[in-house]
């Protein structure tokens, strides 16, 4: 098979590609793309690991499922329908998290090449680590509708994944989705908190009653509000017991819930004068007395018309029958867990994002935006996928023929450029020296306040969420050792709730972290600060000089620095975006 | 040619992330398109692939060919059992499973028997692409086509390159989902009801709270009134005008007690705002010229919807319009008080759907000029067409023959490839042509058996030698692009097909769609540089 190929691919070509071993991270929309291509680009070895099931919305593109695969294992159906039609290839499917321990350095090292096919940053960081401590080439990619770019990544030679800073996830301060929310999307986010708060996982960074420690608020007015506390607590009971609990005991009543939501909540609220002073004020609603229905907007489809309050409001209703009744499936300590194909779950979002915007006088939003909104759908299509796979290939056929320095990042524009381009190759940036990934003694400053900022937040925020890291050990470079995370089960869970400065932890204090699954030690250096600006709880800065004062800053950008991505071009490149990951990092495939 | 049953699932659900590229209307323009598919080859169905999964109406292919074992080696939609089978047949099969919602017909017959058989056969589809056509058959399909103004995609994938022609007459888009687009406020020349609006506020009685959320769209138009009353009526022009009405908008903020300035969000909105918002309403060039086209000013009873809409717009222009094109009748969002944002935003819908309601009634007296029924055009269709009328593009590409034809070919647009630097995608073009002179000669491709490479160089650069020297030009093609061509010995690269599938198909959706501007008219991508140029031949 695959027999025109000779003549192309030349001599040996042929042989590595027949004889070498792929590894494809994830089977969505570019992972089927990618597997066709290697089968009949004459790939006989390949392994394709995913954690997910298919869903229905995956079928305008993931050509290799139907309508009959749908919730059923991913990688396992993509093997499956490959091997229908070319059986003589040998192809392993792993239906499982690639950040799983099984999967350590060894596992990696058994392959040639790894092409990542992912829609997420955590699973890239961790694919990136992997393959720089098995020192095994990685072909990059992602899509976002039209859009997608394709890398290389070899330890050593080029820019590894983290090398440069990308723009941090979109959040939001709590203060501003619980008590000031100001744009649709912090309406849509209190929904969704709302959502896991009555039916799903208890997570108290979610909580969604009015916080009295917004840093706005004096002193005085929070105090005052704490007092009226109690007046609230004879309506619904604000913090008395969970929303959880109080929802269950009304029997998730649609009334109760609205009005201590939307009328008794929103009261409290205003109580925090301080808040108002600039801002229009949140107005109350009551379940009983809503807005009579005016726009006779009707003939539209109910995905794309704008519902009017008192719609909401019912469809608020109806959506609390139906999931307390789902809930009821789940048996005893049960939950849910919000999806944005749900209909149900939409539903109730939907509603309650547009009742919180009308209080707040936000424009509210279609259902068909909202979804989008809350399940950051990106929009996906089969060509950009059809693309960005025959151009991963084309990189992985180079790796193979011994080219990896012709290897490109190449970004794929919506429409040709001004100079009539629709790809856009950049040569390949080699490391940078200050990566806290990849450089050879990875060194990174950690800004916090070491009084107020506990170890279980270094372990989950810092270190996985911001840094990636799987399972840390983080040892105090005390001189003693003294060990603050371990990543064995039991070990240091009572350190969760203690301050750093509980350990001796202040300005300048070295920490010792390791991910043995990553093979990757860091060494963190603690900044204390009393307050961070915008609310943060902390801040990661991999090059100290970063530290530096704005206006400083300001002087060196204007300076001879370049941006990345201005400057590596061939001659030809405009980068369509200013960060190259930029894209990469919204990709959902 | 059974029909296949739909699938029953909800086709919002499956197919909601590409809604949200081309919305609902192009879905249904999709879901109406037929398409047509000359030689299912990996080239082939990789294009059909994509264009089937986001649910075209339905496909026919057309192919004489029987299955090969060769075939089987680079198309995911044959097998190894179908060797000798019919490919059209086949690929239909097996490209059909792929949406229960998509309808697969085929015909199993060469294009050059079915074009002398039936050349009428071709005028039923949406659009044509066809694979790996010899030029006499391809300039023949070409003219049928193109007298009957059908779409036709020519698409070819030749060992690490990969080509598309687009060969249409006319192909005009409302749609075509610009960029950038700047707002249309109309700060320069306010219309009355934004004129009323803002004239009815008092910035100087205001309380401190509306002061700080007065839209900074109402700000702006304010200081600009101010400015032009020093200014000979004109709003500032340059760089320097718009940094002294900065200047004044931020001696608009309030001051407390002490002196102070307030914080007020939304004049610094107003004053970012100054560079993009305060921009001189005009007729866009491309607009221009389509009022300026035949079709628009020679309305008859042949006219498209696209010129009688043009027309109507045009009209609207020089009457009701004093000058201008319809209202958008959209604002971005900013810092307000909800209840004079909505008023502000009516402000601006209001004026829209009066500029809307204009346009329909010269829409309609248009129609009934021409003996046609109002409804022929629907609201939507206008109200589309108007929130659009700065964006409307039109492409004309120039037809096959006139790029084949000795004194039509474009010459110098050939010539500059020719002798630009090394690395030029377009040499490929070049060298595509010579091969199939090659072709005509020895009635085999280059390179075709790995024995042939070095004794077809000096023959394929004899080749290339005589179309230079057909079409006027005296340079020549560097002999290891000639060499790599011969190497490629016409295979087909299952990555290059996949990369021209997703290329190609995206074309067609664009054209089906009516959305986006498709690419004219010729565009060759290198897969070994990862580089690919777009030309007008």
């Amino acid at each position: 098979m695959a027999a025109t190929l000779k003549g192309v691919l030349q001599g040996s070509l042929a042989d590595n590609v027949k004889n070498s071993k792929i590894l494809v991270v994830g089977a969505g929309g570019i992972g089927c793309e990618v597997l066709k291509d290697l089968v009949l680009t004459g790939f006989k070895t390949i392994e394709v690991i995913d954690l997910d099931t298919i869903d229905v919305s995956n079928l305008n593109r993931q050509f290799l499922f139907r309508k009959e695969h749908v919730k059923k294992s991913k990688s396992q159906v993509a093997r499956e329908s490959v091997l229908k039609f070319n059986p003589d290839v040998d192809i392993k499917a792993y239906h499982d998290s690639v950040m799983s321990p099984d999967y350590d350095v060894n596992f990696f090292k058994q392959f040639t090449l790894v092409l990542n096919a992912l829609d997420n940053r955590a699973a890239r960081n961790h694919v990136n680590r992997m393959c720089l401590a098995a020192d095994i080439p990685l072909v990059e990619s992602g899509t976002a509708g039209y859009l997608g770019q394709v890398t290389v990544i070899k330890k050593g030679l080029t820019e590894c994944y983290e090398c440069q800073p990308k723009p941090p996830q979109k959040t939001f301060p709590g203060c501003t989705i619980r008590n000031t929310p100001s744009e649709p999307i912090h309406c849509v986010v209190w929904a969704k908190h709302l959502f896991n708060q009555l039916f799903g996982e208890d997570d108290p960074d979610q909580d969604v009653s009015p916080d009295t420690e917004d840093p706005e608020l004096t002193a005085e007015a929070g105090q005052s509000a704490l007092q009226s506390e109690a007046k609230t607590d004879e309506i619904g009971g604000i913090e008395r017991k969970s929303t959880r609990v109080w929802a269950m005991n009304t029997g998730y009543d649609p009334e109760k819930l609205f009005n201590k939501l939307f009328r008794d909540d929103i009261k409290y609220l205003l109580s925090m004068e301080t808040l108002w002073k600039k801002r229009r004020p949140p107005q109350p609603l009551n379940m009983t007395q809503l807005p009579s229905d005016t726009d006779g907007n009707s003939s539209a489809i109910r995905d794309q018309r704008q519902w009017s309050v008192k719609e909401c409001a019912n469809v608020f209703s109806d959506c609390l029958g139906q999931l307390k009744k789902e809930l009821a499936t789940q048996g005893d300590g049960g939950m849910l867990v919000w999806d944005k194909d749900d209909e149900t779950a939409l539903d109730f979002v939907a509603s309650v994002a547009n009742i919180r915007a009308h209080i707040f006088g936000i424009a509210m939003k279609t259902r068909f935006d909202i979804k989008s909104m809350a399940g950051n759908i990106i929009p996906a299509i089969a060509t950009t996928n059809a693309i960005i796979a025959g151009l991963i290939i084309m990189e992985a056929i180079k790796i193979l023929s011994g080219k990896i320095k012709s290897c490109k990042t190449v970004y794929l524009n919506r429409v040709p450029n001004d100079r009539n381009r629709l790809l856009v190759p950049c040569t390949l940036d080699p490391p940078n020296p200050k990566c806290y990934v990849c450089a050879p003694k990875p060194e990174v400053t950690v800004v916090v306040n070491c009084t107020r900022f506990k170890v279980g937040a270094l372990q989950d925020k810092v270190l996985k969420s911001y840094l990636g890291m799987v399972a840390p050990d983080v040892e105090i470079d005390d001189g003693k050792g003294t060990i603050i995370i371990s990543s064995e089960e039991g070990e240091t869970e009572e350190n969760n709730d203690k301050f750093l400065s509980d350990f001796g932890i202040r300005n300048g204090t070295r920490l010792k972290c390791d991910d043995f699954l990553q093979v990757y030690s860091l060494v963190v250096t603690i900044a204390h600060v009393e307050k961070l600006e915008e609310e943060k709880e902390f801040e990661v800065v991999g090059d100290l000089s970063e530290l530096q004062p704005q206006e400083e800053q300001q002087q060196a950008a204007n300076g001879s620095k370049p941006h990345n991505g201005g400057d590596k071009a061939d001659g030809q490149c405009t980068v369509p975006c200013l960060n190259p990951w930029a894209v990469l990092t919204l990709s959902d495939l | 040619m059974a029909e296949t049953k739909g699938s029953g699932l909800d086709k919002n659900n499956k197919y909601d992330r590409q809604l949200r590229l081309w919305g609902d209307h192009g879905q249904s323009a999709l879901e109406a398109a037929r398409v047509c598919l000359i030689n299912a080859t990996a080239t082939g169905t990789e294009i059909l692939k994509n264009v089937i999964l986001p649910g075209i109406g339905s496909f026919t292919i057309v192919d004489g060919h029987k299955v090969r074992g060769e075939d089987v080696g680079n198309n995911f939609f044959l097998l190894a059992d179908s060797i000798g089978k019919s490919r059209a047949q086949v690929a239909t099969e097996l490209l059909g499973e792929l949406n229960d919602d998509v309808t697969g017909n085929f015909v199993e017959e060469s294009v050059e028997t079915l074009l002398e058989s039936n050349p009428d056969y071709f005028s039923t589809f949406s659009v044509v692409v066809a694979i790996n056509l010899h030029e006499k058959a391809l300039l023949q399909l070409g003219g049928v086509l193109w007298e009957k103004n059908i779409p036709l995609l020519v698409c070819r994938c030749y060992g690490f390159i990969g080509y598309l022609r687009l060969a249409v007459r006319e192909h005009t888009i409302v749609e075509s989902h610009p960029d950038s687009a700047l707002e249309d406020l109309r700060l320069d020349r306010p219309f009355p009801g934004l004129q009323t609006f803002c004239d009815s506020l008092n910035m100087e009685t205001m309380t401190k709270k509306e002061h700080g959320h007065t839209p900074w769209l109402v700000l702006l138009y304010k200081y600009v009134q101010e400015w032009k009353k020093t200014h000979d009526g004109q709003i500032p022009k340059n760089y320097k005008e718009k940094n002294m009405l900065k200047e004044m908008i931020r001696k608009g903020i309030r001051q407390n007690e002490e002196g102070v300035p307030e914080l007020e969000e939304n004049f610094d909105e107003a004053v970012t705002h100054v560079n993009s918002a305060l921009v001189t309403t005009r007729i866009p060039s491309e607009v221009q010229a389509l009022f300026d086209d035949p079709c628009c000013t020679n309305i008859n009873s042949e006219s498209k919807t696209f010129w009688i809409l043009c027309r109507a717009l045009h009209d609207f222009v020089h009457n009701e319009g004093n000058g201008d094109l319809p209202l958008r009748g959209t604002i971005p969002d900013m810092t307000s008080d909800s209840e004079r944002y909505i008023q502000l935003q009516n402000v601006y819908r209001e004026q829209a759907a009066t500029d809307m309601t204009a346009i329909r009634n010269r829409v309609h007296a248009l129609l009934q000029s021409l003996g046609r029924p109002c409804g022929a055009v629907s609201d939507n269709e206008i109200k589309t067409f108007c929130r659009n009328a700065a964006f409307l593009r039109l492409v004309r590409c120039r037809s096959l023959a006139e790029e084949y034809g000795t004194n039509t070919v474009n010459k110098d647009e050939l010539n500059m490839h020719l002798e630009s630097e090394e690395g030029d995608d377009l040499l490929f073009y070049i060298l595509l042509r010579g091969v199939d002179r090659f072709y005509d000669e020895y009635n085999r491709y280059p390179g075709r058996d790995n024995s042939d490479v070095e004794p077809d160089i000096p023959k394929l650069k004899t080749c290339l030698t005589k179309l230079l020297h057909d079409w006027g030009l005296s340079g020549t093609v560097k002999e290891d692009y000639i060499h790599e061509m011969c190497r490629y010995g016409a295979s087909e690269v299952h990555s290059i097909a996949s990369y021209m599938g997703g290329v190609v198909a995206q074309e067609v959706i664009k054209i089906l769609t009516t959305q986006f501007v498709p690419i004219n008219n010729t565009y060759v991508y290198n897969g070994f540089l990862q580089t690919s140029t777009t030309v007008q031949l």
